[in-house]
């Protein structure tokens, strides 16, 4: 009974989490098409829906209508596989985020190991998806993505070692409570997050790390030979990333589900779900407009600059940052 | 029972006869792979024996090398131009630019028109800078003819040219900060650019391709339209592109990605004839306004404007200087336009005495020039036209060897070259 029990929650958790990447996405494709063109001073989508609200939504569904073109060379199983080995690394990373007490999926003692381990993934299927489609553009898009995000990793997971090592636990619910008490990660660690916040801005390949697609460069990188919704499966998951990051980095360094004032202690069960929803999609969708802001700002970063700030610049910053906190823990006991 | 009806695959039909027409012509066939044409390691090759020494070096590949085909249809080459890119991982070891993709034969085109209608043939050869090409055969004819077009007239010419020249190095800004990734300076230098274009129809009666140099004058006066538009363009324009500038001129990865990026020697502009902004960037006080005057502009104050750095940053900086410096001659042609007639008495067919002449503007790309030659029919018997875009391209693959690919477009889109003007 206990098993089936487990079983029937395993699936109603990640059909829900697979069905919330579609709206999610959504809602972030839309934010990007509003928020740049607010700031390129022009109107943006205005026609679909109030407000043109229902653009991305029109999108979604117009690669479900689009001719599902191969290129006649293309490695066969590869090429069809490649969009979803991106599109599952963002799914199944999904599987711990912490959106409110007592709404998350999985919630287990190595949340935070599995979130970078399952999120790594995704460079397995660019790269594939760039030898595949039988075309330079997309190989030389494939390589820059395996350099860049393999580079970009380990700054980004030594920048939450610091975290892991001040709160004593890798588990998602645990470091917020943590920081329930201690106050937001980000007053202990400041450094840790910038080196966090950019080296998982290279990490999803937004701008200005988006040498991968690089579109006045190698046209879209590994993207190049995609259309329909083998290339709707790519663009989702590149949103659904970049708000899977914007949510994990909430949870790391700005008290996840946490009110910026103390928690109510009243705000229990169902009401206290809710509430938590609330500020931790109100706090990932800010920074998710932060990214927005960025990529209607910034140029490109070039590939050798950007693989020399990760390892002449972010490496040494986190590994001194990760030996400063840990001393301070010892010394400190806290 | 009726047998199914072969439907032929249109593809196939094209292949045969495609390999029909080679073998006539005694070209290699077609090289094929499994059924299909040829594979990764021969594309962007020719698939005929090289004809020169320099193709037999471009074409010619080492080990771990491979050709890039970039264009003519790719997001950031400015038109159609094609590059193929020898390279060896990113960096980039040679460059071939194919050219002709927009050829039109508009040299040819005017010399079967009339010397009137040339000025609509030369509009779409650069089309960011129109009315600079049609000042340079304005001017050349009316040398052929021995006419001189009216005070107010020449006053008029000047404030066009110039304020073309204030929206084609506005757009530069944009298309340089696109080509490296940037969204956002693009829109704003068009919104100047609509201001721009939205003025000069209201003198031309045409947003984009003008046609309205006329031998001996222009087509019309200016209006009041004109000058209130103007007027209004003229109080916000400095804001703007201060806007515009801050978003790019003192950013870090703006910077790191140009200065010392690119960099041409004064020596080599001049050899390789490189002129205009991208000239004097290589800090060669060269401007045709001044070496050469024409029109009103040695009644006009200014300073012939440098830099020394010659790299893609200081191609940048130069254009926004002298996008300044237009508004400057702006404001002093406004302010001196004298009143009177804009056409000289010139009659419908054009038939000048048998002679050549050779007329030369500063276009915002360089040294724009037309060699007309008349044989004293109504039609130039040979009318030439010297792009400052085709011989700025040059300049890159002479620059971009050990470099990344990544800089290609980024040198590339700082010679500012039109394909328009290229192809001609």
């Amino acid at each position: 009974m206990d098993l089936l029990l487990a079983v029937g929650r395993f699936l109603l958790a990640t059909t829900l989490l697979l069905l919330l990447t579609i709206p999610t996405a959504f809602v972030v494709i839309q934010m990007e098409l509003k928020v740049i063109a607010q700031m390129q001073l022009r109107y943006g989508p205005n026609r679909i829906g109030p407000w043109g609200m229902f653009q991305s939504t029109i999108h979604g569904f117009k690669f479900l209508a689009k001719e599902d073109h191969m290129p006649d060379q293309a490695d066969r199983a590869t090429f069809t596989l490649a969009p979803w080995m991106v599109y599952m690394a963002a799914a199944m990373s999904m599987l711990v985020i912490p959106f409110a007490p007592g709404a998350i999926a999985a919630d287990f003692n190595i949340g935070i190991v599995y979130f970078f381990a399952v999120i790594g993934l995704s460079v397995v299927g660019l790269l594939v998806a760039g030898w595949a489609s039988y075309n330079k553009y997309s190989l030389l898009g494939g390589l820059r993505s395996a350099a860049q995000m393999v580079s970009y990793e380990i700054p980004l997971t030594l920048s939450v070692v610091g975290v892991v090592v001040l709160g004593g636990t890798l588990n998602f619910r645990e470091l917020i409570g943590w920081q329930q008490a201690h106050g937001w990660m980000v007053l202990w660690q400041p450094i840790g997050l910038g080196i966090f916040y950019i080296a998982s801005l290279a990490e999803i390949n937004r701008t200005p790390f988006d040498m991968v697609e690089a579109d006045s460069e190698l046209v879209a990188g590994p993207f190049t030979e995609y259309s329909g919704m083998r290339f709707g499966f790519f663009f989702f998951a590149e949103y659904v990333a970049l708000f899977i990051m914007s949510g994990i980095m909430v949870a790391l360094f700005f008290g996840g589900w946490l009110a910026p004032w103390p928690f109510p202690a009243q705000l229990d069960g169902f009401g206290g779900t809710l509430y938590g929803l609330l500020w931790f999609f109100l706090k990932s969708y800010l920074c998710v407009f932060l990214a927005v802001w960025l990529r209607a700002t910034l140029p490109r970063v070039r590939v050798d600059q950007l693989m020399g700030m990760a390892w002449k610049v972010l490496l040494p910053l986190a590994i001194v940052n990760l030996l400063v906190t840990a001393a301070a823990v010892l010394v400190f006991k806290l | 029972m009726t047998a199914e009806p072969k439907v032929i695959d249109p593809l196939d039909v094209e292949r045969a006869e495609e390999a029909r027409l080679r073998t006539a012509a005694g070209l290699s066939p077609i090289g094929r792979a499994g059924g299909e044409y040829a594979g990764f390691e021969s594309v962007g090759l020719p698939d005929r024996p090289p004809q020169t020494e320099r193709e037999r070096e471009v074409y010619t590949l080492a080990e771990g090398e491979m050709l890039v085909n970039m264009g003519p249809q790719h997001p950031s080459t400015h038109g159609v131009m094609r590059l193929v890119l020898k390279v060896r991982g990113e960096v980039v070891i040679d460059i071939d630019p194919v050219l002709g993709y927009l050829h039109r034969g508009i040299e040819k085109l005017c010399e079967n028109a009339t010397y009137t209608t040339v000025m609509t043939y030369v509009d779409p050869m650069d089309y960011l800078s129109s009315m600079h090409n049609e000042h340079a055969p304005a001017i050349a004819f009316e040398k052929l003819y021995g006419v001189q077009a009216p005070k107010r007239a020449e006053y008029i010419r000047a404030l066009v040219v110039e304020l073309n020249r204030v929206f084609s190095h506005g757009l530069m800004m944009g298309f340089l900060s696109l080509d490296m990734g940037g969204l956002t300076p693009i829109l704003y230098g068009f919104i100047n650019r609509d201001e721009v274009v939205d003025m000069l129809s209201a003198i031309s009666g045409q947003r984009m391709l003008f046609n309205f140099f006329r031998v001996g004058g222009v087509n019309f006066d200016a209006n009041d339209e004109f000058f209130s538009r103007l007027g209004t363009w003229r109080s916000g324009v400095l804001k703007t592109i201060d806007m515009n500038e801050r978003i790019l001129t003192d950013n870090e990865i703006f910077r790191g990605r140009t200065i010392g990026m690119g960099v041409l020697s004064g020596k080599d502009a001049i050899s390789l004839g490189v002129s205009g902004p991208n000239l004097r960037a290589s800090g060669v006080a060269f401007d045709v306004r001044k070496a050469h005057p024409y029109s009103i502009y040695p009644e006009l104050e200014f300073e012939v404007i440098t830099q020394s750095g010659g790299d893609v940053y200081s191609r940048y900086i130069q254009r926004i200087a002298e996008l300044k410096q237009s508004i400057h001659l702006i404001d002093q042609i406004v302010d001196r336009m004298p009143h009177g007639p804009v056409q000289a008495q010139v009659p419908g067919i054009i038939r000048p005495k048998p002679g050549r002449a050779y007329a030369a503007v500063e276009s915002p790309r360089g040294l724009y020039s037309v060699y007309a030659i008349s044989d004293g029919g109504p039609n130039p018997y040979r009318f030439r036209m010297r792009d400052p875009s085709f011989i700025s391209l040059q300049a890159i693959p002479k620059l971009m060897p050990g470099h990344l690919i990544a800089d290609t477009m980024a040198v590339m889109a700082s010679f500012d070259p039109v394909m328009g003007g290229v192809d001609k």
